[in-house]
């Protein structure tokens, strides 16, 4: 089976659409997506870009669908370039049977040749030509115009050019030999509307929001920086104190001034911002600040791959900061869980006194799906902070190692927060009493966060577990749709760290695990090994990419050849 | 004498006779003398000899990691701006290992009173330079000496437009106290480097050497002369001591241009779920 033969489990059409930064390719997605949205089909968009502002070859990737879709593919149906080098740069995922469109002063060989520049000209701007291509793309799938044309208004409040243009693209496409051979995914117009359309980023900062943060401390990264602003567009509609740090040493360690003083502060980072907080999340650790850190990873080391994606951070999120001390890392697979884990991350760091780190990637930050409708009336606003008597004690050795957590000017006690090691009091001590207490008094925290942990999802009855954990559900829910073989089940993880021996128990239920990892170390399947999980098999990639599904389809296929 | 900020059970861990004594005794009679809260003040600070104070000091405190005392402070007051924040330490914790969050908490303006404990030598690493040792200063690293040029704390913060630069001799405990208490009365950012002697690891810059070595500004001396202020930043040997620079026009603080005047504390404040609800629709 090659990637072309690759089954697709649903009726979906795949349209990447390729050209330089600065193009205008980015707003022919957001078109798209919501014209898309409104024919009734269920839309998936994700980009890979190259890092800089203008130039290179960058492409996204849209799939309609008739039932939920939330993986990119590797193959397409329809190619669009925008320029000579996204012709060339997208050859790799074009079939025999792919439409590919190219304007006529470039494109060459099976390529379709539609004048897209001058046919903007002719409306007196070359940006029409992002226009022009979504109106002939309806044309050619043969989709009512009315809601591209809805969209286009939407977006260009008031230009009427857009819409002549638009209308003018539909009729060259209408016109277009080969557009027949589309089988249109079935549309449910009504069925869509309780669908909201965002990417990963808005929906972990919805997610934030949510769990109360009220105040954000950050130096800009790519891929995290989208929820700086987000973050900071939101400061306009809620109290939300957001400030640009001089250094990631300085994001993380407002934060923990923040929460000492009563906020509900986060951070958000990349790998190599991450790496620079390593001292003040064993801060958080040893004075028991609370602090939510939103790490959004990128290939590594160093510089690595600054615009792509991998999950290649999980040991740093895990390991980063001397000393051990209770931490959780929360990896979100799909919009829901970038909601609920991001009120998860503020609810468990404010509970336990600990760091949550949320793990996200660039493809989840940047991939745009659907979520259905959330009750946020049902996260719960809470709040763990004491109002002090004289005489607190800001480390009071209590059972289940979780000391009241008192803040300054709010009762009469005195709050002393101290890295070093200290008493109940908060004061220096190097007694060694004391500190196998406090020791032994933090790690009790983690005997209780643990019995939180969220068990991983479970999709199918096989014997056969393919696990996988964060960004990569979609794609590995899509392969195994492909293959449908009654053998296999998928076993997916949010919950990452620490794991539990209850929350592993459903593991014990498979002849053999195979872990699938956007990384080149199995993090994760170490981490199951140190829990003494049996692991048959591993596929890893870390090409800067998320799986494809259906690249993903073969190596699950190629990976489970000799059990059966 | 006692004093209301006395802390008791504490375990002093200064060296017989050193500077940080006074400046620990001028703290605990300043924020007395100006009736400050003890629950409502918040005293930060890194690492080092200096940035022992706090521990000594009864009341709310967050002793934090070397050279993050200031970012740590900025938090705690854009948290919640009714309480008065002071992040206090010494020379390598907050001009050498916290440099960069020094330029930036200047810039930001945030009303704070940062108070530098300046004894030019390394008290806890056991004598090795600091970014204000002088030239020529042997330790058992800089063996030929100190070659590079002593970090000017006060000019670095006048160029950056601070609101109050000031400094002051352990020594002169009388002028101390008054120019301390108008740090805390400013409203914005406020510098106080104090010259302290090490009597265990800088045997040249001794009480005598600091009171030979410096001079008071006197009544005839303009504060309010930005220009004036940086050339006198620029004098070394003698060193002026007082308040070389005050900004009489103070400017708005850093938690007021983020949050607005009187902003709730911030654990205080929640979100209207509904309103998530409607912007999240939106989409």
């Amino acid at each position: 089976m090659t990637v072309e033969q690759v089954k697709r489990y649903n009726g979906s059409i795949s349209i990447l659409i390729g050209g330089a930064a600065g193009m205008g390719i980015a707003t022919l997605e957001s078109i798209l997506n919501n014209a898309f949205k409104k024919s009734g089909f269920y839309v998936y968009s994700t980009k890979e870009f190259m890092s800089r502002v203008r130039g290179g070859s960058n492409t996204t990737l849209i799939r309609i669908s008739d039932t939920p879709i939330e993986a990119p593919c590797w193959s397409v149906d329809i190619s669009i370039a925008l320029d000579a080098l996204a012709l060339k740069h997208m050859q790799g995922r074009c079939h025999k049977d792919t439409l590919i469109f190219a304007d006529e002063a470039f494109g060459e060989g099976n390529a379709i040749l539609v004048a897209m520049k001058e046919s903007a000209k002719k409306f007196g701007n070359a940006k029409y030509a992002n226009t022009y291509i979504a109106g002939m793309l309806f044309g050619v799938l043969s989709i009512d115009k009315s809601f591209l044309l809805q969209s286009i208004a939407e977006h260009f409040k008031g230009d009427e050019v857009n819409k002549e243009v638009a209308e003018f693209g539909y009729e060259v496409g209408v016109k277009l030999e080969n557009k027949s051979k589309f089988k249109l995914p079935k549309v449910d117009i009504e069925g869509l509307k309780k669908f909201h359309q965002m990417d990963g980023t808005t929906a972990s900062g919805f997610g934030f929001l949510a769990g109360g943060c009220n105040m954000l401390t950050a130096y800009p990264m790519s891929p995290s920086t989208g929820v700086l602003n987000f973050m900071a567009a939101m400061s306009k509609e809620f109290d939300i104190a957001v400030e640009q740090s001089e250094d990631e040493i300085a994001s993380l360690h407002m934060v923990l001034g923040g929460w000492y003083a009563g906020a509900r502060a986060m951070t958000t980072t990349s790998g190599g911002g991450f790496a620079l907080m390593g001292e003040a999340l064993s801060l958080s650790g040893m004075t028991e600040t609370p602090a939510v850190i939103y790490l959004a990873q990128r290939p590594g080391p160093a510089t690595g791959l600054p615009t792509r994606s991998e999950q290649g951070d999980l040991n740093l999120a895990v390991y980063s900061g001397h000393g051990p001390f209770p931490r959780v890392v929360l990896a979100p697979s799909c919009l829901k869980e970038c909601i609920n884990y991001g009120y998860l991350a503020f609810e468990l760091a404010d509970r336990f006194g600990i760091p949550a780190i949320f793990l996200s990637d660039q493809y989840l930050a940047d991939s745009i799906s659907m979520i259905e409708d959330v009750d946020f009336a049902s996260y719960e606003q809470r709040r763990y902070i004491v109002k002090t008597q004289e005489g607190y004690e800001r480390y009071a050795d209590t059972k289940d190692g979780i000391s009241p957590r008192g803040i300054p000017g709010f009762g009469d006690g005195l709050i002393c927060s101290v890295g070093d090691e200290h008493d109940e009091r908060g004061q220096i001590t190097e007694d060694y009493n004391m500190r196998e207490r406090m020791v032994a008094k933090r790690a009790r925290k983690n005997n209780e966060l643990i019995k939180e942990a969220i068990p991983p999802e479970v999709y199918g009855e096989g014997d056969i577990a393919i696990v996988g954990w964060g960004s990569t559900k979609g794609s590995i829910s899509e392969a195994l749709q492909n293959l449908n073989n009654p053998d296999l089940a998928q076993v997916h993880f949010a919950w990452v760290y620490p794991l539990s021996k209850e929350q592993l128990s459903v593991l014990g239920n498979f002849s053999h695990i195979i872990v699938v990892e956007n990384n080149a170390d199995g993090a994760f399947a170490n981490q199951l090994r140190l829990h003494d999980i049996k692991i048959y098999n591993q596929i890893l990639q870390s090409n800067g990419f998320n799986f494809f599904a259906d690249q993903l389809t073969l190596m699950i296929e190629e990976s489970i050849k000799e059990i059966l | 004498m006692s004093n209301l900020f006395d802390k008791r059970d504490v375990d002093v861990a200064w060296c017989p006779g050193c500077g940080n004594f006074g400046i620990l005794k001028l703290v605990k009679e300043v924020l007395e003398e100006l009736e400050i809260k003890k629950n409502s003040l918040v005293n930060v600070s890194g690492i080092g000899q200096a940035a022992k104070t706090p521990y000594y000091i009864d009341t709310n405190m967050f002793g934090v990691l070397h050279g993050r005392a200031l970012p740590v402070a900025t938090g705690i007051k854009l948290s919640n701006e009714n309480l008065c924040v002071v992040a206090e330490g010494g020379d390598g914790d907050m001009y050498g290992e916290g440099g960069n969050h020094f330029i930036h908490t200047i810039r930001r303006n945030i009303d704070i009173v940062h108070i530098v404990h300046n004894n030019m030598v390394y008290g806890l690493t056991k004598g090795q330079a600091s970014p204000t040792s002088q030239k020529g200063f042997v330790t058992g690293v800089q063996v030929d000496g100190v070659i590079n040029e002593p970090f000017n704390p006060l000019a670095v913060a006048l160029s950056l437009k601070a609101g109050f630069v000031s400094r002051i001799n352990i020594g002169n405990i009388k002028h101390a106290k008054e120019v301390l208490k108008e740090a805390f009365l400013y409203k914005g950012y406020a510098l106080v480097d104090i010259l302290q002697p090490c009597v265990t690891f800088n045997k040249i810059n001794t009480y005598d050497w600091f009171s030979e070595n410096s001079y008071v500004l006197d009544d005839s001396y303009d504060a309010s002369d930005f220009e004036q202020a940086v050339k006198k930043s620029f004098e070394t040997i003698p060193m002026p001591i007082g308040v070389l620079y005050k900004n009489k026009n103070s400017a708005v603080t850093f938690e007021e241009a983020k949050r607005g005047r009187d902003a709730k504390p911030l654990h205080s404040v929640t979100h209207d779920m509904a309103k998530i609800q409607r912007l999240f629709e939106s989409y």
